[in-house]
């Protein structure tokens, strides 16, 4: 039978480059199977079928068509609202930010490999940042809310404690990626150990922890607009009263201004961040 | 002077300095060869106490200076002053900061912070780049200077250091012919205007020749040469190191100062010796 075919002497040596074994196949297939069928499982559990989906097609339509032409606020009274709300946001994200760094720097260095000798002490400081990392900003918020009152104040603090985690191991990251060498050339001149992390250490990783905040307080004010939403001060608290009350033209104007904001902050923190891993 | 006792160190099953017995008059300029692996590098190290050893004594003016501790450790280090083959300079700040690194032991906690260092010093600092013809650098962020210039910036640091010995790593391994020749120069020319003790590791000899009144020749981690450089004849060579000679593995042309001053700077050892 084998003989019959062309490449019998190479099928001979190289059995598996020509058929695919049946367990291997049987893998595939379970795997597809794994995937595909929760999915469906899924979607017929949430009520999908097309009929709903050409009537939220239908809807999200009329929705969109209110973006043009766009809605410009006619007096300063109603300008100064929505700006000064705007301008909360932008304020709690760079409080929040600047927040969560300061108490994430000195925990930084207790992750840090080459500050931090004491493995169990750097690994559970690790586990910490993880588990801190794990609750979401909002959930803060909501936690927030309920201890200090609504307004851009627990926002701020939902800010900064959902940071400290991801701050702190970022942070520990860029103090791990410094070069040994500046550290013996102060050890060298007879530093002491905090000398060498202020004089060798600190240069090389603060462009980079600078550069990590900016792109987070960024990232910031895009996610601090949610905050808002929940009651946590900002524009989001705006933006949610104008969906609530159907008037779409004005919401729309608010979400083109917070992707303004949210682009200019980005510009700037990318020039920023440039000439500072740059120089 | 500056005395090593039976000095050694192992890591794990490596000798990488194996009973080491040398005494360094003041003053001298002393050249270390050996292949890579020899043990130059740990033997310098020892001395300042970068590593500790695993049995032997260092001895600096009847001080024992393998017992010392903290701030006594620190001055010692400064008072032994350290140029590494890479340089290790701080790239990000500038050239005059690095130079007063050098003063780093006369500071505590908060000048540190402050990273504040007086007028004196920074005087003290100018004055160490004028020697070395880098003043016009000195605000210069020292990660944009060339090679050879920032083994001359570490030279500065370390001449701000007041050493009483200058330990120098293949200080000339990573730079190009002329700028070897200048950073060697400059060693020659502090080991005599200042007559600050010298201990240089070189790869290559004819460069040990050149500059060093005396030589030490290091493999597997023991002294198996010691003397003037007249005395370390090709036989000799042969002698510690085999067929294969001592340059066998890297190329001369590229770290050897000979084709710029050394046939000149040779001559002038032989006379003194
Ligand atoms: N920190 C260290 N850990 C383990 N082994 C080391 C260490 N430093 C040096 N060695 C070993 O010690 C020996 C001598 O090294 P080194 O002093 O760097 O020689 P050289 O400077 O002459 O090239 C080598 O075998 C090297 O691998
Ligand atoms: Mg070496």
């Amino acid at each position: 039978m084998m003989d019959a075919s062309p490449f019998a002497d190479l099928r001979q040596r190289v059995p598996g480059a020509f058929s695919t074994p049946i367990t291997t196949r049987l893998i595939r297939y379970a795997a597809f199977i794994a995937i595909i069928a929760p999915a469906v499982f899924g979607f017929y559990l949430f009520g999908f079928s097309p009929v709903r989906l050409a009537q939220g097609l239908t809807r999200l339509g009329t929705i969109v068509s209110f973006m043009f032409p766009p809605y410009v606020w006619t007096t300063w009274q109603e300008w100064k609202e929505i700006l000064k709300a705007l301008g909360e946001t932008v304020a709690m994200s760079f409080l929040g930010t600047l927040l969560g760094a300061i108490v994430a720097f000195p925990l930084a260095f207790l992750g840090a490999k080459n500050i931090m000798p004491l493995g169990w002490l750097r690994l559970s400081a690790r586990r910490g940042f993880d588990a801190l990392r794990a609750i979401e900003q909002i959930v803060l918020a909501l936690i927030f809310i309920r201890a200090f009152g609504l307004g851009p104040l627990p926002g701020v603090f939902a800010i900064a404690v959902s940071e400290i985690g991801t701050f702190a191991k970022l942070f520990a990251e860029a103090i791990e990626n410094t070069s040994r060498k500046p550290v013996d050339g102060v050890l060298a001149s007879g530093g002491s150990r905090t000398q060498t992390i202020r004089f060798a250490i600190m240069p090389q990783a603060m462009p980079v922890i600078l550069s990590i905040m900016l792109y987070n307080f960024e990232s910031n004010t895009r996610s601090g607009t949610i905050l808002g939403i929940v009651g946590a001060g900002g524009i989001g608290f705006f933006l949610a009263d104008r969906i609530a009350a159907y008037r779409w033209p004005e919401a729309w104007s608010i979400i083109f201004l917070i992707v303004f904001v949210v682009y200019c902050i980005d510009l700037s923190s990318a020039w920023l961040r440039g000439r500072i891993i740059g120089r | 002077m500056l005395e090593l006792f039976s000095l050694k160190k192992t890591f794990g099953q490596t000798r990488a300095v194996d009973d080491v017995t040398l005494s360094i008059e003041a003053g001298q300029m002393v050249g270390i060869i050996g292949r890579s692996g020899a043990g130059k590098s740990t033997l310098l190290r020892l001395v300042n106490r970068l590593t500790d050893p695993t049995s032997g004594t260092i001895m600096f003016e009847g001080r024992d200076v393998t017992k010392l501790k903290a701030r006594e450790l620190r001055l010692w280090r400064a008072s032994c002053a350290m140029v590494f083959q890479q340089f290790n300079l701080v790239e990000r700040m500038d050239v005059l900061t690095n130079v007063l690194i050098g003063r780093i032991a006369h500071h505590g906690f908060l000048s540190s912070m402050a990273r504040h260092f007086t007028d004196e010093e920074k005087a003290m600092a100018i004055r160490a780049l004028e020697r070395l013809d880098l003043v016009p650098q000195a605000l210069q962020r020292a990660g944009t200077l060339s090679g050879g210039q920032q083994q001359r910036v570490a030279i500065a640091k370390a001449l701000v250091q007041k050493p009483k010995i200058m330990l120098a790593d293949e200080p000339i391994a990573s730079l190009d012919p002329a700028n070897a020749t200048r950073v060697m120069d400059a060693l020659r020319k502090i080991n005599r205007e200042d007559g600050i003790t010298i201990l240089v590791n070189l790869h290559t000899l004819d460069t040990a020749r050149a500059y060093c009144e005396r030589i030490i020749a290091m493999r597997d981690g023991q002294v198996r040469f010691d003397g003037t450089p007249h005395q370390l004849t090709p036989e000799r060579i042969h002698e510690i190191y085999g067929t294969e000679g001592l340059d066998e593995d890297i190329d001369e042309a590229v770290t050897s100062t000979s084709f710029v001053s050394g046939r000149s700077a040779n001559s002038r050892v032989y006379e003194a010796v």
